[in-house]
């Protein structure tokens, strides 16, 4: 039993190991993204979102002051000013563009008869014994160490963002009836599927299998005209309508699926006794099935929150009609440069499917509710 | 003294608030505008008094704003009501849309190609005769303009679908000014001096162009523009017209020569920025940055009046960074021509206040208003071009208002399964490695097929 | 607030509307043929008949509607001309057997079909068995799970960042180059290098699609009975055998079924490419294709069509294997 045990711990060790090695490959893109989302977007494209937590070098410039910024400091012409930044190191400066890092600071050289002197604090004082008389100023290079820098601006952009409330709202409204009616059409036709005999039901079951395949985009026009044409129109209850026509074959097949799955004899017995099928369903297959239905659950929820394209199509995209999805993409603009708005609207948009998938995990053991029926 | 002054600064912000939400520019009090044409539109259109109608664009973000200033303005003189809707997946929407029988009462195509395809299916309404002279008439290169906006119809007949309203123009090369003078380069006059600049540059041991063409699911269109602009610069513009219609082959040398020259540019690895192989993989939203890097990565970047946007935040145009006319051959006798796009507005219901609209879209006051903001160009010669919010706009839109010829997008103009589909990826496959005359064949075979 | 009302009212109604259809139609059932008294065989045996219809009637209703009217419609709609104006017959297929993207679709879709089920069911196969032996296992996997709930343009910008490209010897900002860099390498343009960009691709879809395979397998797996496995572990079995041998048998079933909705949601691939290249460097695939064709500048919906048949017959396969399935399970 000892040898159980020790045998037993470092396969413990190994599990966890190896758990964590998955976890980390499969969170790594993400991290990306959200680190991203606190950067700017200067930064997203100029360092890889992992140096972001070093101090990192940057090369600028930074214009001198022009003719009229010019003192007198005895007879000479001064222009003095501040090169770096707060919390930014100078390590070289220049003063042209092909050869920016070309003097250490605390160098000078001449700039068209003018001396020009960088301390090592990142004070540039240009000295000339003539006035000055360039109407803009001289371009200083300078290669700077900046302290990693975050910012909360793109979050605070996107949750400001006009009318992303009553697109909250908006979603949640289509979301929630098209996560709970397909279910519930679903559960039936998977326990007639599962469990009920009849002609064709081979049939019937291939078929919804079939329909799985159909791409949503064919079924756009036909649908919208027939909705034009029935009174439906543009809005919620078409929305609900389509998501759960979209949804039902995925729902049917995972359920049925499941469903079969279940142990005979609690049915069969349950029959023998004189149960209706519908009390069958409702007594003994819907209490366990709840995994199933929770993990079809999560699963629709995240289609539907995600969704644009249905979204745009069946519900219009009037102010007031707007879904989460479609102000994020507003506010990415029309040519979709915006990464660093892309990055925090995804970490945004995924906040309540997550909350969702939480909420639902403890449904997802089958265990907890077959245990009450191991008896029977 | 103290009082008196925070009481009327109070009633400033107070009439600032309350004219912000409603018209940008006070009527009446910038003399530069043409108010008067907004009067004459009021008084000719009054009996629109509450009505509505709703406008279906691509335009999303600032774009959107912008065109929403100069929606006030039509509110104000007629007493109808507008409302505008953006879409980035336009160009399905607007198909679906209207097949299925539910319609914007107005929509706004960037693409010609989009709005030919639906007003032979009949789901535009034709546009009055007289706008089309009036097109040819107010707009520089007017019959240009007026081409590009007369399809045929359900039954075959020619006649006016939309109406042009902003352009931008695409015939550009963006430069550092500063970078220029340190190195002591000058901006060509013409495309031969232009090659001379890029062997120069190239001769000294630096980079001369960024060229990306990366786009994500649109990734080549950038090489799109850039054959076209040559096109214009090698052959006539009939020869660019039958080109976009495929009177004359893609595969015709005319064409493989125009390739070629792109070919000059961006298939020598000393002349582009990464390599030959980044250009294809470069995203266009990024290879500006080259610009302003130090030491810079390239001297010159060819793009559309759009590309500032994605400059580094603050950067100057004027100052930080500039741009020159895509320069013509010398030796060809041309012209000035410019390749550019712009977006036609068409009416799809009939709404009579969304026709008005259209006519509105005619008076200068619209386009000013806009014009006095950023991002807008016009090609209408009525308009005050004082009226340029800033110096570049008005320099852009001289290039236009100067245009011998004016061309738009090519590949807009082409069917969507070879403008938006094959040309751009015989472009990425042609700077991949491919010949202009494989790359041409490729793109006409699937031409062909075309019904 | 009245927004909310309505939708809190919706549910109502649907809920509501559901129950009162399956529990009033069965009832109704019952009165008539009811399963006792003189007739009680005959009535029971009849009222089996309609029943399962009942069940399934407002699913088939759904279906109908929403998507087999759909399919014939394109069925038609692919024996018409471009603009639905004109029967070409069967041009549109002609057309396609002789175009190249089209064979280039076709045989990246096999590509696709091969890899992305087949990784995905594995590694959420790995990721059920291994965060269920652990005690951070539901935060583990969360983490896995994650990418499921990002939209596909955000997944888009996440794999940019890890594919992006910059010339050798320049600051890397995609992670995969900074890597082959570091060790002495040359930077790739991922995205471009055929025919490896398409796997490429299909890692993103593994990335995403182990998240559903992980929570469906997992919720099997809890599912076993507990005395098959303490038999098995008083018999000495290793964790291995009890592994492959006791436990991945009992839960067959519901791999095939992950392994069949990850291969449908692999022909349909759609989002992935269209973010990534569109189709650009020999990534064609079909459902990208369609879309091309049916929505790009001038639409042309008998191609679009021809090419949306040809997704649905692929199916066919799986569909007849399911067939055989359901005859086994009622033996």
């Amino acid at each position: 039993m000892d040898g159980m045990a020790g045998q037993k711990s470092s396969l413990t060790w190994a599990v966890n190991i190896a758990a964590l090695l998955l976890v980390v490959l499969w969170t790594i893109p993400t991290a990306g993204l959200l680190v991203s989302s606190f950067r700017d977007r200067d930064q997203i494209s100029t360092t890889g979102w992992w140096k972001s937590m070093t101090s990192q070098e940057q090369s600028s410039f930074v214009r001198t002051g022009a003719a009229e910024d010019q003192v007198q400091d005895g007879d000479l012409y001064v222009l003095e000013g501040d090169l770096v930044g707060e919390g930014q190191s100078l390590s070289a400066w220049g003063t042209s563009a092909r050869d920016p890092g070309a003097f250490a600071p605390g160098e000078s050289t001449d700039v068209d008869g003018a001396t020009l002197t960088v301390t090592e604090d990142g004070q540039y004082r240009m000295e000339s014994t003539a006035p000055f008389e360039m109407r803009r100023g001289e371009r200083i290079f300078v290669i700077t160490e900046s302290p990693p820098s975050f910012t909360t601006e793109n979050y605070s952009r996107v949750l400001n963002a006009q009318g992303i409330g009553r697109a909250f709202m908006n979603t949640m409204t289509v979301t929630i009836p098209a996560t709970v009616i397909p279910i519930l059409i679903a559960a039936f036709a998977a326990y007639a599927l599962a469990w009920m005999e009849f002609p064709g039901r081979a049939l019937l079951t291939a078929a919804v299998v079939g329909l799985l395949v159909v791409p949503l985009q064919v079924a756009l026009i036909p649908l919208l005209r027939l909705h034009n044409e029935i009174g439906i129109g543009k809005g919620y209850l078409g929305i609900w309508l389509a998501h759960t026509g979209f949804g039902l074959p995925l729902a049917i097949y995972l359920l049925r699926n499941y469903m079969v799955g279940l142990p005979r004899e609690v049915i069969e017995s349950a029959r023998v006794d004189g149960a209706t099928e519908f009390q069958i369903f409702r007594k003994i297959i819907l209490p366990l099935s709840f995994p199933a239905l929770a993990s079809f659950a999560i699963f629709q929820f995240l289609w539907v929150w995600n969704d644009l394209l249905v979204a745009t199509v069946f519900l219009g995209n009037t102010r007031d009609e707007l879904v989460m999805t479609g102000v994020l993409r507003e506010l990415m603009g029309s040519r979709g440069g915006d990464w660093e708005i892309l990055a925090t609207s995804a970490f945004i948009s995924i906040a309540v499917p997550l909350l969702v998938f939480f909420a639902m995990q403890k449904y997802l053991v089958r265990g907890l509710l077959a245990g009450s029926v191991k008896g029977g | 003294m103290k009082r008196i002054l925070i009481n009327s600064a109070a009633m400033i912000a107070l009439t600032a608030t309350a004219a912000q939400a409603q018209l940008i520019f006070e009527p009446g009090e910038d003399e530069r505008f043409n108010w008067a044409s907004l009067e004459e539109f009021g008084a000719a259109h009054s009996g629109l008094e509450g009505q509505r109608f709703n406008i279906l664009g691509p335009w999303l973000g600032g774009d959107q704003e912008l065109f929403e200033s100069v929606i006030p303005y039509f509110e104000e003189a007629t007493g109808a009501e507008v409302e505008y809707n953006g879409s980035d997946s336009f160009e399905q929407q607007i198909v679906i849309d209207s097949e299925a029988g539910s319609p914007p009462d107005v929509a706004v195509f960037p693409q010609p190609g989009l709005a030919a395809g639906l007003a032979a299916k009949g789901q535009l309404k034709p546009l009055p005769d007289e706008m089309r002279q009036w097109i040819v008439d107010n707009y520089a290169a007017g019959e240009s303009w007026a081409d590009l906006v007369t399809y045929a119809g359900p039954e075959g007949e020619e006649q006016l679908y939309a109406f042009p309203y902003k352009a931008d123009v695409k015939s550009l090369v963006w430069y550092v000014p500063e970078n220029f003078e340190d190195a002591g380069y000058e901006v060509p006059e013409t495309l031969e001096d232009l090659k001379t600049l890029t062997e120069q540059i190239a001769e000294d041991g630096e980079t001369p162009w960024c060229i990306g063409l990366g786009s994500g699911g649109a990734t080549g269109w950038p090489a799109t523009d850039w054959v076209e602009d040559l096109m214009l610069r090698i052959n006539s513009p009939e020869d660019y017209d039958a080109w976009t219609t495929n009177e004359l082959k893609f595969n015709d040398p005319k064409v493989i020569e125009a390739i070629d020259e792109f070919g000059w540019f961006a298939k020598n690895g000393d002349f582009v920025a990464g390599g030959v192989g980044s250009v294809a993989a470069t995203d266009f939203r990024e290879s500006p940055a080259g610009l302003f890097e130090f030491p810079p990565n390239c001297y010159l970047h060819r793009q559309a009046s759009f590309i500032p946007t994605f400059f580094p935040e603050g950067t100057m145009i004027g100052e930080d960074v500039d741009f020159f006319y895509f320069p013509a051959f010398s030796e060809v006798d041309l012209g000035q021509p410019v390749l550019g796009g712009g977006t036609l507005f068409s009416v799809l219901t009939d709404n009579e206040a969304a026709m008005a609209f259209i006519e509105f879209l005619q008076t200068p006051i619209a386009q000013e208003i806009w014009m006095a903001q950023t991002g807008f160009l016009t090609p209408h010669t009525g308009v005050n071009t004082d009226v340029y919010g800033d110096d570049t706009l008005k320099r852009m839109g001289d290039i236009l208002l100067n245009a011998t010829t004016f061309r738009f997008d090519g590949s807009d103009l082409m069917p969507g399964a070879i403008g938006a589909g094959a040309f751009w990826t015989g472009m990425v496959d042609f700077v991949g490695g491919q010949s202009a005359e494989d790359s041409a064949n490729a793109i006409q075979s699937t031409w062909d097929t075309l019904q | 607030m009245e927004l909310f009302l309505l939708a809190v009212s919706t549910i109502a109604i649907g809920v509501l509307g559901c129950v009162a259809w399956f529990w009033g139609s069965n009832y109704v059932l019952d009165s008539i043929l009811p399963p006792r008294g003189p007739n009680a065989g005959a009535n029971i045996r009849r009222a089996g008949m309609v029943r399962p219809w009942l069940f399934l009637g407002p699913a088939i209703l759904f279906l109908g509607i929403y998507l087999v009217y759909p399919v014939l419609n394109s069925v038609w709609l692919s024996l018409m001309n471009a603009s639905s104006s004109r029967f070409v017959g069967g041009d549109n297929y002609g057309w396609l057997i002789g175009d190249s993207k089209f064979q280039e679709s076709m045989i990246n879709n096999f590509l696709w079909l091969l890899v992305v089920p087949a990784l995905s069911t594995l590694f959420g196969l790995i990721a059920a068995q291994l965060t269920d032996r652990i005690r951070w296992g539901n935060f583990g996997k969360s983490l896995i799970f994650m990418p499921m709930a990002i939209s596909f343009v955000g997944a888009g910008v996440i794999w940019k960042l890890i594919y992006e490209y910059r010339e050798a010897g320049a600051e890397q900002i995609g992670l995969l180059n900074a890597i082959v860099q570091a060790l002495g390498g040359n930077p790739q343009t991922w995205l471009s290098l055929q025919p490896w960009n398409n796997f490429f691709l299909m890692i993103v879809l593994v990335w995403i699609q182990t998240g559903f395979a992980m929570v469906i397998l997992s919720a099997a797996l809890r599912g076993i009975p507990e005395e098959t496995i303490e038999a098995a572990v008083l018999d000495g079995a290793s964790p291995w055998q009890i592994f492959f041998k006791i436990k991945v048998p009992q839960i067959m079933g519901t791999i095939a079924v992950v392994w069949t909705t990850i291969t449908i949601t692999v022909l349909k691939v759609f989002d992935i490419v269209f973010v990534m290249t569109n189709g650009q460097w020999g990534t064609q695939v079909l459902a990208n294709l369609m879309y091309d064709w049916m929505f790009r500048g001038t639409p042309d919906y008998g191609r679009g069509s021809a090419i949306a048949i040809v997704l649905m017959v692929l199916v066919l396969p799986i569909m007849i294997w399911n067939i055989r399935n359901v005859r086994k399970e009622m033996r």
